[in-house]
């Protein structure tokens, strides 16, 4: 038998021969106990050995897990029963009394007994609690190889080499343990030694049965966990199942298939199977009911002793020569698929049911796939088809097979499927509403099929080809071992590959921009076009994912739900007690199946990584209301924050000074800076702090920040640049009370008081230096004063020669007032918010905070009190927020915090409207908001728009559209509400109004209307349009960078055409063709313009017609050199037949002559443009000015004027040019 | 009990009235209601009346009644009839002297509001005891002022103390209508739910279906509406006015509707911000010119 897919290995270790097994009944461990003596302790999820017990001497066989307390229990060759506790790592201690090797060791479900099995021929029955032997059990004749209690009953189960199996009923035993009595020790002794010793009244323990049918030794034995059965193991290589009643036990019948000593034996704990293991180096797996194999297992060297099944999970173990395999016998995962609202999953049960993640229920079945496949493997994969209402279910039996079939449109139970439709293959999916795409690995071919099953293409897939998933419309994601595929299946091509290796599954974000390549190890996240955005790495084995609507893919782990966000940053969510497979997020809910394929809900707490996201999409306002709503504050975020370069919004999270001092001055907030120092106030953080408010200008803090050090020189300097006099003054009387004459020196220097200082020489008795400062200074009298003082007159004295006397500048502003302008620090949105907090604001108030963060032009958010009057005033600009100095005191920085009144509620917000005016640089924008004089100020400075007159119909139009009205309650007006462009936005910062007539709709509306005009030969309506193109161009919004460039082209289409149609307007105003005909002058103009007229770049169709026109006008006013280039020029363009026709003749004609008759400014070979206010040329390399929203040429004389085209430009004015696109 | 709650005997009438079924109102058989709701009842259909344009008729017939509800529906009446001093003077008496009573609150606040005195309205308003009426009165003085977060603040405290009430789904729908995004939908899905079950159909929550629609950017099945509303009641300003607003949104000529909304209602906000604007616009406009003039 080979092999079958179904075996999974999940754990191996390489160690000696295994002998023993025990499974923790709650964590991922397992004991394994080893011929070389020692005892592991295996975590088989992380694949770690946690732990080594070596007290035995010699090979160690029994091994077991208590249920519930930190126990375990081993038996050796060396004839000892250790206890041992995993918590302290030791052996409790040692349970002696056997006379030779210990086989088995159990411990009692709920008794503190243990059993255990011995090649002295006794199984003996311990108290662990009282480290006692309370029963001895003798019949075997040989050794006993296994004895276990059963799960329930007081029931004990052995095997002997003897070839028997016995049963035995313990109840005796335990009525006399268990049973309250009042017996004295004594007593109790006596019995239990009376007891001991009768040979054949033994009471505590009888045989049963005894079952005879191995012929051979039988070396395992155990009970099934609810049905009176009985499996055995022999040398015989056979399996026997057992049963028995009340009265009676025989054989059941035998499962042959071993070719070597069977060793091992168990009954599945959940499904009707028997797995054994044997000598012959195979796990082999039977069906119960039908004894007969279902699947085997082959080690290529490895003789299998032991087999243990995990009590609760699907898990089972064998142990080999070389060490021990955790396996399950079937991939648990459900298949699954989500489609909307909907869950489809099939149960374990094959049973297709549906779980509605809005109204948390499940369907009854919909559907059963009881046939398909064989009955012990489960589908693999589900794949759903909205549109039919059908699924597609694969199965790996028979080397992969997959079924179609129509889902019954209420599911009312259990039906079979009808009408399915299989074929082979081993990935099935749906690819469009009538089309799925079927891969056979073997064959490497990828079928396309339609839903009746028929093969509408096939191709080659790359490679390796492992699995297919839906790769978005018309794609498919193609899996090989070391890369990933976006296959395009019209084209039969691969489109792109993406490095990555091993990815198992494929889970698409709701939008269907991203996808989640998840393999073992691995999370790759990629876009639709497969390229990749992030990749993580987890030492688990990652299980599943979902994506949260928000963008955030959620997976889980063997043992944890996490999370990333597309920056790679991820974390944990929760932790799970068992395996989930997550199918969806829905706010604080995970939807999710478990391994027994049963709907479940997780709560989550999606706080950080929602915090985290807001954070990466500058989601001020989301975060500010996580912080607000939930108590977010712990080290790690605020430390990620730090790290990721937001210390302005760790700083609201910290409590602790220093550290928040710290980060205010990481982030520039002096404020909180201020704030902190005070409190703190020590020198060295009132030094930093003056550093950092120097750097920033603000000088009333380096003020402060000096004051508190005392640092009076730098202070009168301070004073001195800012240029504050009285301070200056106050600082010279501190220096005189001090008594430190170097400073009031310097500060007499500084305030250009010169008697001070000859005072202050005259003081520390340097005349000589008092007298040369009043002679400089022309002080004669003072000089005078000094020499009698001293007694020396003037003879005796060189003085050298004095320059002019220099005094200290006075200051033209008084910069002291107010701060310089200081620099712009990160000024978040966040910090105001936070700041707005403080004065009692509601964060609904923010939007006018906010655009005084954000807003175009507010760079320089100087001082601490205009960014937070600000808050409410938005456009107070006026200096006078600047801080109010008191006389002597130092800045109260907390004055700030009160000096804005408090708007609690009431009073009128901010509409939408104008919102849209702050969100937004475009003019449009602006119109919508009703700022009508903002959005001309716009337009005048982006294309120095001067005459609006003929944009108020543009301008109606659109502020027309912006509102609608709500009948709301009777009786009041009704509620106007906005209309937005931007629908599924809600962050007021953001959203943006609805602008009518968007480029698509002048495209495809107004512009053909303007062909149709010329085609019609109807300019005059042909100019209306265009002009009113270009008025609608002028204020309008368009929704992307290409968009802007397809709006310019009509942009300068639409001003081509205009002229175009101008000039020949102008023509025909002229006269009538004979007046014309009759004077030379305007002849010869008409043909210069017919002429002019074909120079505009209009379209090709288009140019023809002023071609024609001018040719035929040339060349019945007898210019035929004229009228030949324009016949050579409409071949050249070609179309029309009738025209080229024409065209043709006309040439025939002039080449014969080819001369002008009327000499006229129209040089065909030259390059031009045509003015559009004077309808000249303006040749190439001449100066001309132009509209500098239209394009339109001039003359430079024009400049100044209003442009002819748009009629709203000024000619020659450069702005910035027009913004359609923020 | 609150006789307009679920239970209570006035809930249907009180639903048509907000409804916007105003004959159902006037129509509706109160003579099996019990003494205490009888003048409630009569309040509504009177109030149904004048939102149905009788309100000199009304008017007669509350003249010289001394309870303060009808004195307070004489003032709703003078109030449509354009005498705004009047009501206003009648319902600041009133609030004075019987603030506590639930009609004149509500009454009050509708005349206060619509008078533009929203501050006033506000503070009568919020003496109130578990009025709906009065929290989507709230609501609404809220929104107009464009304090969204108080309005919002206020639907989510009623929504505590009445789960699934007619008037807190509309109040929440027209913050909805401020929010937007998904809110867009879920105000759709009310007034649609209204607007197109034949029991609680009316012009109005057609009409704001309509409107949620155009938000949606859904102009098609806003356009469809609209006309049908029109055609339904061809003097419904609203109507008119979403209709022109709509037809401007999809970028074609609105000077048909611009007309008969003149016609109809020559006071409709929307004209006279138009006009408004209009005049705004000219002044904006002679700020600019050209350096030379051609």
């Amino acid at each position: 038998m080979q092999a079958s897919s179904g075996m999974l290995t999940k754990f191996e270790s390489k160690s000696s021969r295994a002998k023993g097994i025990a499974f923790h009944p709650k964590r991922p461990w397992i004991l394994v106990s080893l011929h070389s003596s020692t005892i592991q302790l295996w975590d088989y999820r992380m694949g770690t050995l946690i732990d080594r017990f070596e007290e035995h001497d010699g090979p160690v066989r029994g091994i077991d897990f208590h249920k519930t307390q930190p126990l375990f229990v081993s038996g050796g060759d060396d004839y000892k029963i250790k206890v041992w506790s995993y918590q302290t790592r030791r052996c409790l201690f040692t349970l002696n009394g056997h006379l030779d090797y210990v086989r088995t060791v159990f411990f009692h479900h709920e008794l503190p007994w243990i059993i255990s099995a011995s090649d002295d021929q006794t199984i003996r029955i311990w108290n662990w609690q009282n480290r006692s032997l309370i029963c001895t059990m003798t019949g075997h004749n040989h050794y006993v190889m296994c004895a276990q209690f059963h799960p329930k009953e007081d029931l004990v189960v052995s095997a002997s080499l003897d070839q028997s199996v016995r049963v035995w009923d313990i109840s005796g035993l335990r009525k006399k343990h268990s049973a309250p009595t009042s017996m004295s020790f004594e007593d109790q002794v006596a019995r239990s030694n009376a007891q001991q010793t009768d040979m054949f009244g033994n009471t505590d323990a009888m045989v049963k049965f005894v079952l005879e049918g191995h012929d051979r030794g039988v070396n395992w034995v155990s009970f099934h966990p609810t049905a009176p059965h009985i499996v055995s193991a022999g040398d015989d290589r056979l399996v026997k199942l057992w049963r028995f009643s009340e009265t009676k036990a025989w054989e059941v019948d035998t499962c042959r298939g071993h070719f070597q000593n069977a060793s091992g034996c168990l009954f599945h704990p959940h499904q009707d199977l028997i797995l054994s293991c044997g000598e012959d180096k195979t796990i082999r797996v039977w069906d119960s009911q039908k004894r007969t194999a279902v699947q085997s297992f082959k080690r290529e060297n490895d003789r299998f002793w032991v087999i243990a099944a995990h009590p609760e999970i699907n898990l089972f173990a064998a142990g080999h020569d070389n060490g021990v395999m955790v396996f399950k016998l079937e991939r648990e995962r459900p298949a699954s698929t989500v489609h909307q609202n909907n869950l489809f999953f099939i149960t374990k049960e094959k049973h297709v049911r549906s779980f509605d993640f809005q109204k948390n229920a499940e369907s009854p079945t919909l559907l059963s796939l009881k046939r398909l496949g064989s009955a012990w493997v489960p589908p693999r994969t589900l794949s759903y088809n909205p549109a039919e209402r059908s699924v597609l279910v694969t199965s790996p039996t028979d080397g992969g097979s997959y079924e179609l079939i129509n889902l019954p449109r209420d599911g009312s139970g259990a039906l079979d499927a009808t009408d399915s439709k299989r074929g082979q293959g081993n990935s099935a999916i749906f690819v469009a509403r009538n089309r799925f795409a079927v891969l056979n690995t073997s064959t490497q071919t990828i079928d396309i099929k339609d839903l009746s099953n028929n093969t509408a293409r096939s191709f080659k897939p790359p490679i390796g080809t492992t699995d297919i998933y839906f790769g978005g419309t018309g794609n498919l994601l193609i899996i090989t071992p070391a890369a990933v595929h976006l296959y395009d299946i019209q084209q039969k091509k691969s489109i792109a590959e993406l490095a990555v290796n091993g990815v198992k599954y494929v889970v698409w974000s709701n939008d269907g921009l991203h996808a989640a390549l998840l393999s073992k190890h691995n999370v790759t996240i990629v876009t639709k076009t497969l390229e990749q955005v992030s990749t993580l790495h987890e030492t688990i084995r990652i299980k599943s994912a979902t994506w949260d609507d928000a963008g955030v893919l959620l997976y889980s782990t063997l043992n944890h739900i996490k999370y990333t966000l597309m920056n790679g940053d991820n974390g944990i969510v929760r932790t799970l007690d068992q395996t989930v497979y997550l199918v969806r997020v829905k706010g604080r809910n995970v939807y999710c199946l478990d391994r027994a394929a049963k709907p479940k809900v997780l709560h989550i707490d999606p706080t950080e990584y929602r915090f985290k996201l807001s954070l990466v999409k500058r989601n001020y306002e989301e975060m500010l209301h996580i912080i607000r709503t939930s108590s977010l504050v712990g080290q790690s975020i605020i430390s990620y924050l730090q790290k990721k370069g937001y210390p302005e919004i760790a700083l609201q999270f910290v409590q602790d000074p220093t550290t928040r001092f710290e980060l205010a001055i990481e982030c520039g907030n002096l404020d909180v800076a201020v704030e902190m120092a005070r409190e703190l106030d020590r020198p060295k953080l009132w030094s930093r702090l003056g550093t950092e408010a120097l750097a920033h200008g603000n000088h009333q803090v380096v003020e402060m920040a000096y004051q508190k050090l005392k640092q009076f020189d730098k202070l009168s300097f301070l004073y001195l640049s800012t240029g504050d006099h009285s301070k200056l003054a106050r600082m010279a009387k501190i220096a005189e009370h001090r008594g430190d004459f170097t400073a009031r020196f310097q500060n007499a220097l500084y305030l250009g008081e010169v008697e001070d200082r000859i005072q202050l020489f005259k003081e520390v008795d340097l005349y000589p230096l008092a007298y040369m400062t009043a002679k400089a200074h022309g002080l004669e009298e003072e000089c005078q004063s000094i020499l009698e003082v001293t007694g020396v007159t003037e003879d005796q004295l060189t003085t050298p020669k004095f320059g002019t006397a220099s005094a200290p500048p006075k200051p033209v502003v008084p910069t002291y007032k107010a701060n310089w302008p200081t620099k712009a620090t990160s000024q978040s949105f966040f910090e105001k918010a936070l700041a707005g907090q403080l004065e009692g604001m509601t964060l609904e108030e923010e939007p006018a905070a906010e655009t005084n963060g954000f807003g175009l032009d507010d760079a320089a958010d100087d001082g601490a009190v205009a960014k937070r009057s600000g808050a409410l005033e938005a456009d107070d600009d006026e200096d006078a927020a600047g801080w109010d100095l008191g006389d002597d005191i130092a800045p109260e920085a907390d004055s700030d915090f009160v000096n804005v009144e408090s708007a609690e509620a009431g009073g009128s917000g901010s509409s939408e409207a104008d919102l849209w005016a702050r969100n937004s640089p475009l003019a449009a924008d602006h119109i919508a908001a009703g700022s009508f004089e903002s959005a001309m100020n716009l337009l005048n400075r982006q294309v120095g728009a001067v005459n609006f007159a003929p944009l108020k119909s543009r301008f109606m139009e659109i502020y027309s559209a912006s509102k609608t009205y709500l009948p709301a309650s009777a009786g009041l007006p009704p509620l106007v509400n906005y209309v937005r462009r931007t629908l599924d936005e809600t962050d007021p910062r953001k959203v943006l109004p609805l602008i009518p007539r968007d480029l698509e709709h002048l495209a495809s509306n107004d512009l053909q209307q303007g062909y149709d005009t010329m085609k019609a030969n109807k300019l005059e309506d042909g100019v209306r349009i265009f002009k009113g193109i270009l008025h609608a161009l002028l204020a309008n919004a368009v929704s992307s960078e290409s968009e802007v460039a397809e709006a310019k082209k009509l942009i300068t289409s639409a001003g081509e055409y205009t002229v175009a149609m101008s000039i020949e307007l102008a023509r025909r105003k002229l006269g009538a063709p004979d007046t014309v005909n009759g004077n030379p002058e305007l002849l010869k103009r008409s043909l210069e313009l017919s002429a002019y007229f074909t120079i505009p770049k209009i379209e090709v169709p288009h140019r023809q017609l002023a071609l024609l026109n001018a040719m035929n006008l040339a060349s019945r006013s007898k210019n035929y050199s004229s009228a030949l280039s324009f016949a050579n020029r409409i071949l050249a363009n070609g179309g029309a037949n009738r025209i080229l026709e024409s065209a043709r003749r006309v040439k025939t004609q002039c080449e014969r002559n080819p001369h002008d008759t009327v000499e006229i400014e129209y040089d065909q070979f030259a390059e031009f443009e045509i003015c559009a206010a004077s309808h000249t040329p303006i040749y190439s390399g001449t100066a001309y000015e132009e509209c500098a929203f239209d394009g339109s040429k001039y003359h430079q004389k024009y400049k100044g004027t209003v442009c002819t085209v748009c009629e709203v430009c000024e000619v020659g004015k450069h702005g910035s040019g027009l913004k359609l696109f923020a | 009990m609150d006789p307009y709650s679920a239970e209570g005997e006035l809930i249907n009438i009180h639903n048509h009235f907000h409804q916007g079924q105003y004959q159902e109102v006037v129509d509706f058989d109160t003579s099996a209601l019990s003494p205490e709701n009888t003048l409630p009842a009569k309040v509504l259909a009177l109030r149904a009346r004048v939102a149905l344009g009788q309100a000199q008729d009304v008017l007669a017939e509350v003249q010289g009644a001394s309870e303060p509800e009808l004195r307070a529906v004489s003032a709703l009446a003078e109030l449509s009839l354009g005498n705004t001093d009047a009501a206003v003077k009648t319902i600041e008496e009133l609030a004075s002297s019987a603030g506590d009573n639930q009609i004149v609150q509500v009454l009050g606040g509708t005349v206060l509001g619509a008078a533009g005195k929203s501050e006033e309205a506000i503070a009568l308003l919020s003496q109130h005891s578990g009025s709906l009426d009065a929290v989507a009165l709230i609501t609404q003085l809220h929104l107009q002022q464009h304090r969204t977060d108080l309005a919002l603040k206020e639907v989510a405290g009623a929504r505590k103390w009445a789960q699934d009430s007619l008037l807190v789904n509309l109040a929440e729908s027209w913050v909805g209508l401020r929010l937007g995004g998904e809110k867009y939908q879920q105000a759709f899905y009310v007034f649609e739910e209204l607007a197109q079950a034949p029991s609680t159909s009316s012009i109005v929550s057609l009409v704001s279906q309509a409107v949620c629609e155009l938000h949606l950017g859904r102009v098609e099945e806003a356009q469809s509406a609209l006309e049908q509303a029109v055609q339904k009641q061809p003097d419904y300003a609203e109507a008119i006015a979403n209709l022109l607003v709509l037809t401007v949104a999809v970028g074609k000529d609105p000077t048909e509707l611009t007309n008969s909304l003149k016609k109809v209602s020559p006071g409709h906000p929307f004209l006279a911000d138009l006009e408004e604007k209009s005049e705004l616009f000219d002044k904006a406009a002679t700020k600019f010119s050209p350096k030379v003039s051609a």
